[in-house]
């Protein structure tokens, strides 16, 4: 099998999108990641999202952005995995190039969410649960999270100010993101004074709602040789998890995506202290705390306690979030598994200017669908 | 015309009485009922009625409701612990919020959940108040 490198990336700034469409938007990031190579025409296009036909009335995404790009003929297709839409279209177009099956694919991820209310967009993301079980009696993903986060607060003692500890590393690290949706720093007592939203989570425990687009070309390494610095993708691994976090007999551990990350890093070849940069999932701040536990990074129950003593900031042993993540960067759904490995690519290319993590060799993404129902882990490396 | 109509008469005993399963091999019980028996595999499972009492595993007052509960906020929701140790979702009423506890003791009622509208559909299901 051969070798996949992530060859260039494209992205739209998240945030209110008024003027563009679901279609505007992967367009304007699927030819900023084919433009450096215009003699690539990509084998296949894979479109990551969750839920264009709510949002947009529109299906059918791949077809339609092959059309757009005046690349017919080409197969595409969308991949749907709920908020790890993109992290698992990702992972497909990998395997793809890797089996020779395709020498280049075009993923792109893409959500338009701020075309709904916000109780539209809830009921939009209540679908990455049970619809008959969970859904049916008003429990959103927001109320899931927000329970999550009483249980761990309550088992681990973890005060208020530990969990404002990766909404703050967000926040700052946004700060000098061209693309983040919220580029503005915030304390740990902003935090605390957000309004609750559900308790115990707070506003700004809480990634908010943006629309945006992230592209990737992937290419067989024989497709750039003689290209030096290149960002190769060492290995990608999706796991599920028991469908609803309530019907888990140890709901605080992230099993899906600690059975992704343990085979994404024994495939790599790597162990939790050869990363030097780090995409986690942090659709909540208690999402986060999960999320490197569950991969190793910290101790169960000191994921939050760890970020506070600062492990995960931007000069930390393990930098996360280093553009702002889902809280600070913004959190279209569908596309948020792509902007995460476009930022990786920046880190590993030496581009991430203000925001570098300096001689990174190694980057990880973590992107989850639901509760940690379905994960995708992906490891780069700096060739 | 309501959305989900038949899908919800679909569900009424599991919404009205609790309905799940009990694997017939094991006898493991499930709400939500399961295809599949998670603990040994059987495919053999009859529907059962879940125990209609519990207590609280963690629970939160929702502010920010989803389409469809419009009015109806805050919600309070907690994750219940059914005597046979089966944990599920569900919304907690007739509690003032500042008297909830991890470990309330809590009973299912059967209530209204949400309408649509004065002449749309209403559907019920179940909620817990604390004893």
């Amino acid at each position: 099998m051969g070798r996949v490198v992530v060859a260039s990336v494209g992205y739209t700034k998240v945030g209110d999108h008024w003027d563009k469409s679901i279609l505007d938007l992967a367009v304007e990031a699927s030819k900023k990641a084919l433009k450096p190579y215009p003699n690539i025409k990509p084998d296949v296009i894979i479109v990551g999202n969750m839920f264009s036909s709510k949002s947009s009335r529109q299906e059918h995404l791949g077809a339609l952005l092959a059309s757009a790009l005046n690349l017919v003929g080409t197969p595409a297709f969308k991949v749907e995995a709920a908020c790890a839409a993109g992290g698992v279209a990702f992972n497909i177009g990998y395997r793809m190039v890797r089996s020779g099956e395709a020498a280049s694919a075009l993923v792109v991820g893409v959500e338009k969410m701020r075309d709904l209310d916000t109780p539209e967009v809830s009921l939009a993301l209540s679908m990455a649960d049970s619809a008959e079980y969970t859904q049916f009696i008003g429990a959103s993903f927001l109320a899931l999270n927000a329970m999550l986060a009483r249980l761990y607060q309550e088992t681990y003692n973890v005060t208020r100010d530990e969990l404002s500890a990766f909404p703050v590393i967000a926040h700052q690290n946004a700060t000098t993101a061209e693309h983040a949706q919220f580029r503005k720093a915030i304390s740990v007592e902003d935090v605390s004074r957000s309004p609750l939203v559900s308790d115990p989570l707070r506003l700004l425990d809480c990634a908010p709602i943006g629309d945006g687009a992230a592209a990737v070309l992937l290419t067989s390494d024989k497709l750039l040789d003689g290209e030096e610095n290149r960002v190769e993708v060492l290995s990608s691994k999706i796991s599920t998890n028991i469908f609803s976090v309530y019907e888990r007999e140890d709901m605080l551990t992230f099993s899906a995506t600690k059975d992704a990350a343990s085979k994404a890093f024994s495939e790599a070849g790597v162990g939790v202290e050869d990363v030097d940069v780090l995409e986690i999932h942090d659709a909540f701040s208690v999402t986060a705390a999960l999320s490197v536990e569950a991969m190793g990074f910290s101790k169960q129950g000191e994921g939050a306690k760890d970020a506070a003593a600062g492990v995960y900031s931007l000069k930390g042993r393990y930098p996360a979030l280093t553009f702002g993540g889902l809280k600070g960067r913004g959190n279209p759904v569908g596309a948020t598994g792509l902007y995460q490995i476009a930022e990786l690519w920046l880190q590993l290319k030496g581009r991430g200017g203000l925001n570098q993590v300096e001689g990174c060799r190694i980057g990880v993404a973590q992107n989850i669908g639901g509760v940690d129902t379905t994960s995708v882990v992906t490891v780069l490396a700096k060739r | 015309m309501s959305e989900v109509a038949i899908s919800y008469w679909r569900m009424r005993a599991r919404y009205y009485r609790l309905l799940g399963n009990k694997c017939s091999s094991c006898g493991s019980e499930y709400y939500p009922p399961v295809y599949i028996c998670r603990r040994c595999g059987s495919e053999s499972l009859v529907d059962f009625e879940m125990p209609n009492t519990g207590q609280i595993v963690t629970y939160t007052i929702l502010r920010e409701v989803m389409a469809g509960f419009e009015g109806q906020q805050p919600l309070v929701l907690g994750i219940i612990r059914l005597d046979n140790g089966v944990k599920i979702v569900g919304q907690i009423v007739d509690t003032p919020p500042e008297a909830l506890q991890i470990g309330s003791k809590v009973k299912m009622v059967f209530r209204k959940i949400r309408e649509e509208g004065e002449a749309g559909q209403i559907y019920y299901g179940y909620k817990f108040i604390t004893l």
